[in-house]
């Protein structure tokens, strides 16, 4: 589910840095970091230099360049390790084909926490080291055995203002409710969260909803199948179903939804209420090439709130440390997934549950929907 | 009689491809076979669930679907095109040929959204059908089977046009002019001469574009709103999203096969040299 997610934030940077968002005041840090890294840089051609390498994988594009910036250039400076930026997506599929080559080219994965667990289960990841990362600077009931928390984002109801006047949708029971708001919806392809969510609109109180049933889930998006104009696959697509009118409401991500408000001059609005919550983390595979130890000490370099702010002004992503919360300017707030004021209307996925049961769940929804 | 053995330096010259794809793509494909033996564990157990699985089996039988619909629709329009390209005037002639190639030059991710925007509730043509006065609420499209099918077919129409075109050029002329000698009208003489004598360049078209359209992935994604999900995606799914070896691997195997069977029926049927023409 989420290296669509992490795909899409690079859209929406490319889309940044194409209309010159970038605050001066942000591009001045961006560049002051830059050029700090730049003599270490230089210095780390060496053949000694070589074996201080710690590669990073993300999801390509220009988040190279943000987490570069963000993570990657700061920790050189620190430590002299070069961080080395691969794009090609560390899907749950990927990690394990790099586990089982007996040799991973890979140090640091941008992954799921509930593929992390999963994997870590099956013993192809590191244990976090949580004496080097600090349980402290993550927010509570986000550090996982073989992954910790780097950034949220969440699966949010965004709506056609024009279409529905002063009456906005409250919650999940609003989404579903097709007589108090006509109109199509989109849903996610890949499942995540629309479980929840269908859950949420059936009536299940949301301190119930797991372990999910997902029997009542499935049959709830059944009976819903034709108000569902499509299932997006992307968050550009969830986009231009919403600008273009075609869906009235939809479920999306909250990073795309105040794109999307931006773009449409408020047009389109978005909710927190019963958003789902969705963690991102980073996460070492077993035996990587660049050390269990150094990889460690970049994901705690990596909880550091300015970096994380980076993160937040780049991409939208809620930034895994609450120190961040008080650096995010006030007119910013309301777009942070987990500023305080947000966080408490959200529901989080349970990622235990999710590495037991996302597979055979994922079969199932997409059986429904393309039946 | 053509030759069946190949010139001793044409086979030196190949030996480097040969050895090429071998390792390339022979190697790593036995490892491809090996996982669906064995992963989880050793039997056939994955191609079990391949003949039980309802996800697995709705997927197959929607490929087909789709598949069969997008090959008649195609080898019908290729037909008509390679009709215009081989016997029409000249300005008819020039007309089929940018039919034929400019979709060629065009990326398929470009057409899938092209198609899209053509498409949608608010593309050109609901709009257009709108504005007449035809259409009250705009028609659905796309984001459906129908959008997978109009793209697709899209997309397969030239790689049908030259085998049908081939088969029309080979025709003997002769034939066309003796039934009109013998008195056939003009319908009569295409239904029951000049269609039956460009049969081969059919079935050869639609064996083409079949085996084609079994592997596509990225329109059917775009333009299918989630609901139309091909068997390609559903290996995408079990390699990298859930992750699940064993099966995709069987289900690749399987579609392996069925196009390897396919392609031997299209070799035996036609072979390459007269498709090409």
């Amino acid at each position: 589910m989420n290296d669509a997610f992490q795909k899409d934030c690079l859209e929406i940077l490319a889309q940044r840095v194409k209309r010159g968002e970038i605050t001066r005041r942000r591009f001045a840090q961006l560049a002051g970091m830059l050029l700090a890294g730049a003599p270490l840089a230089l210095r780390s051609t060496g053949a000694a230099a070589e074996a201080k390498q710690l590669v990073f994988v993300n999801w390509g594009g220009d988040a190279v360049t943000a987490y570069d910036k963000a993570y990657g250039q700061p920790f050189q400076k620190e430590t002299g390790i070069s961080v080395k930026q691969d794009g090609s997506g560390p899907t749950e599929g990927a990690i394990i084909a790099q586990f089982k080559s007996g040799a991973p080219s890979w140090d640091i994965v941008d992954a799921d926490p509930f593929s992390a667990i999963s994997l870590g289960k099956q013993g192809m990841m590191e244990p976090i080291d949580y004496h080097v990362v600090d349980k402290n600077k993550t927010r509570k009931g986000f550090g996982w055995d073989y992954a910790a928390s780097t950034y949220f984002f969440s699966y949010v109801i965004a709506y056609d203002s024009e279409k529905y006047g002063k009456e906005a949708p409250k919650g999940m029971a609003d989404f579903f409710d097709v007589k108090k708001f006509p109109g199509k919806r989109s849903l996610y392809k890949w499942g995540a969260a629309m479980w929840e969510a269908a859950l949420l609109g059936d009536g299940v109180a949301p301190e119930k909803l797991y372990p999910l049933d997902l029997k009542r889930a499935h049959d709830k998006i059944s009976a819903f199948k034709e108000n569902v104009v499509a299932y997006w696959g992307g968050g550009s697509e969830s986009q231009s179903l919403l600008l273009n009118g075609e869906a009235s409401m939809a479920i999306i991500w909250s990073t795309r939804a105040s794109l999307i408000e931006q773009d449409s001059g408020g047009r389109i609005k978005f909710i927190w209420d019963q958003g789902l919550m969705s963690p991102g983390a980073m996460a070492v595979i077993k035996g990587n090439p660049g050390g269990r130890d150094n990889a460690m000490k970049f994901i705690a370099s990596a909880q550091d709130p300015q970096r994380q702010l980076v993160m937040f002004d780049m991409l939208g992503q809620g930034p895994a440390n609450p120190a961040t919360d008080a650096l995010i300017p006030a007119d910013k707030k309301r777009l942070n997934p987990v500023d305080p004021a947000n966080f408490s209307k959200q529901i989080p996925l349970d990622m235990d549950w999710y590495a037991a049961n996302y597979g055979p769940a994922l079969d199932a929804y997409t059986k429904i929907i393309s039946a | 009689m053509r030759s069946h053995f190949i010139h001793p330096g044409a086979a030196l010259l190949l030996a480097p491809l040969l050895a090429f794809l071998g390792l390339a793509y022979g190697i790593p494909f036995l490892g491809v076979v090996k996982w669906s033996f064995t992963l989880p564990e050793l039997g056939l157990g994955q191609y079990g669930t391949l003949l039980t699985d309802p996800l697995v089996q709705s997927v197959f039988v929607r490929t087909f679907r789709i598949c069969a619909l997008v090959t008649l629709a195609s080898v019908t329009a290729a037909y008509v095109i390679a009709y215009v390209w081989v016997r029409g005037t000249t300005g008819q002639r020039l007309a089929a040929e940018y039919c034929i190639l400019v979709p060629f030059w065009i990326s398929v991710l470009t057409r899938a959204f092209g198609w899209v925007a053509l498409l949608s509730n608010q593309g050109l043509i609901n709009t257009w059908l709108r504005a007449i006065g035809i259409l009250d609420e705009p028609l659905m499209l796309v984001r459906n089977e129908f959008g997978v099918i109009v793209g697709m077919a899209h997309f397969l129409i030239p790689f049908a046009v030259f085998p049908i075109a081939s088969a029309m050029r080979n025709l003997d002329e002769r034939v066309l002019l003796a039934a009109r000698g013998m008195g056939g009208g003009r319908a009569r003489i295409f239904w029951s001469v000049f269609v039956p004598m460009t049969m081969p360049g059919i079935i050869g078209a639609a064996l083409i574009v079949f085996v084609f359209a079994l592997g596509f992935f990225v329109t059917p994604s775009i333009l299918g709103g989630g609901r139309s999900v091909m068997v390609a995606e559903l290996v995408y799914l079990r390699i990298f999203q859930s992750p699940d070896w064993g099966l995709g691997a069987a289900i690749s195997i399987t579609l392996v096969v069925i196009v390897g069977l396919l392609s031997t029926a299209l070799y035996r049927y036609l072979r390459p040299a007269q498709m090409v023409g």
